[in-house]
């Protein structure tokens, strides 16, 4: 029996090229996902007790500030929102221009991206923390304590 | 090496895999029920949290399959008999792990729209969620590169034990870094779980039924993955034979 190799003519190779693209993509997708997370880390993230006292969270640089909106300090006019963050004993006023989406309300953890002016951060972006704790909603509590997120800090 | 006969089943499906199938539509009916009839809303995000009892199982099941590609993969590389059975266990499992990643980054994209404002942030865990879910994308590409069936289980085992590493770095990306992600719940190292009691039944529920989807379908695919290598190797005999007969002729 004759099994010396076929000329090549005769054994055409078929090479699969759909892994290797995707493969290629799989390698451009990995370079893309790393750059944008290293962008977004260039804002400073400060607590804001660290405000002032931790290297680079000052007024030089654009800031992601994160706290708890103190109870009784919500106030919207026209299209801006204020309030004050507050962590570990210290406080920030905060200004931010629109109305803030997810579950903002008193009492949650935000985390607002601005610069300091004059004291006060001046805010265009704003992300609502959750905490890990999950609550039965219950209408009596609510109703006590002004806020859902309230009555879940008041127990 | 393969086995030259001929398959001994004509579908896929046993009586192991069938009462797993009838467990996880029972599981999984409670749990459809429970979360959006039973289960209370949060107290700060509302009906939302209902998301919770798809994300969370869903990750967790994709961890798991990640790591039993992994131990698989470590089975078919250090045994003495590199047995392909655990290759195509590998491979079953890292295509489930896929389908449960994306399902995870949907629902969180879904329940960050939500609770945070935002359907994405290049936060640590979403970005450490998604490096994982391309690597595994990558992961199943290798399996399908040209070669023989020796030489994907060998390419693939290498890769999945390395990808596995990363699993570490995504669970405990909330605790490296400063992220808008809540850190964990159940699994919070002080043993202090804050949860309603019917939210934490629904979602063990959750996993429990999600684990059975995944061995269900575990069972199914890499039966299917055998049919198709019997199928390449038949493919390869057929070719053999023709040789064989071209000879004679000759």
């Amino acid at each position: 029996m004759d099994l010396t190799p076929r000329p090549e003519s005769q054994a055409p190779k078929r090479r699969r090229w759909m892994p290797i693209i995707i493969l290629s993509l799989v390698g451009v997708g990995g370079v893309v996902i790393v750059t944008q997370f290293l962008s977004s880390a260039i804002d400073y993230y400060c607590n804001v007790d660290e405000i002032g006292v931790r290297s680079g969270c000052d007024t030089a640089n654009r800031l992601r500030v994160q706290g708890t909106v103190e109870q009784g300090s919500l106030a919207k006019l026209n299209n801006t929102t204020n309030f004050t963050l507050v962590f570990n004993g210290k406080s920030l006023d905060v200004k931010y221009s629109g109305d803030p989406g997810g579950v903002f309300q008193e009492c949650v953890s935000v985390v607002a991206h601005g610069r300091l002016v004059n004291g006060k951060l001046e805010s265009n972006r704003i992300e609502v923390k959750h905490s890990n704790e999950y609550e039965a909603k219950n209408k009596d509590r609510l109703e006590k304590s002004g806020s859902a997120a309230c009555s879940q800090v008041q127990g | 090496m393969l086995s030259q006969s001929a398959p001994k089943f004509s579908s896929t499906g046993t009586q192991a895999t069938r009462i797993v199938g009838v467990l996880t539509i029972v599981v999984m009916t409670w749990v459809v029920i429970s979360g959006l009839v039973f289960t209370p809303a949060d107290v700060v995000q509302g009906e939302s949290v209902r998301i919770m009892y798809v994300h969370v199982p869903s990750a967790w099941i994709a961890y798991l399959a990640f790591i039993v590609t992994a131990i698989a993969s470590a089975f078919y590389i250090f045994a003495k008999r590199h047995s392909l059975g655990f290759d195509r266990v590998a491979g079953a499992s890292a295509e489930v792990g896929v389908m449960f990643m994306v399902i995870t980054l949907v629902t969180g994209s879904l329940w960050g729209r939500l609770t945070w404002g935002e359907f994405w942030q290049w936060d640590p865990r979403l970005t450490t969620t998604a490096f994982l879910l391309v690597t595994y994308i990558g992961y199943l590409a290798v399996r399908r590169l040209d070669g023989s069936i020796e030489q994907r289980a060998r390419r693939s085992a290498v890769i999945a034990l390395l990808a596995v590493l990363e699993i570490p770095l995504v669970h405990f990306s909330v605790v490296f870094w400063r992220s808008l992600h809540q850190r964990a719940t159940i699994l919070d190292p002080n043993g202090d779980v804050k949860m309603d009691g019917l939210m934490l039944f629904t979602l063990f529920s959750g996993v429990v039924g999600f684990t059975l989807v995944f061995v269900w379908l575990i069972l199914h695919r890499q039966r299917t993955m055998l049919l198709s290598d019997l199928a390449n190797q038949s493919g390869l005999d057929a070719a053999i034979l023709a040789r064989q007969n071209e000879s004679v002729s000759n």
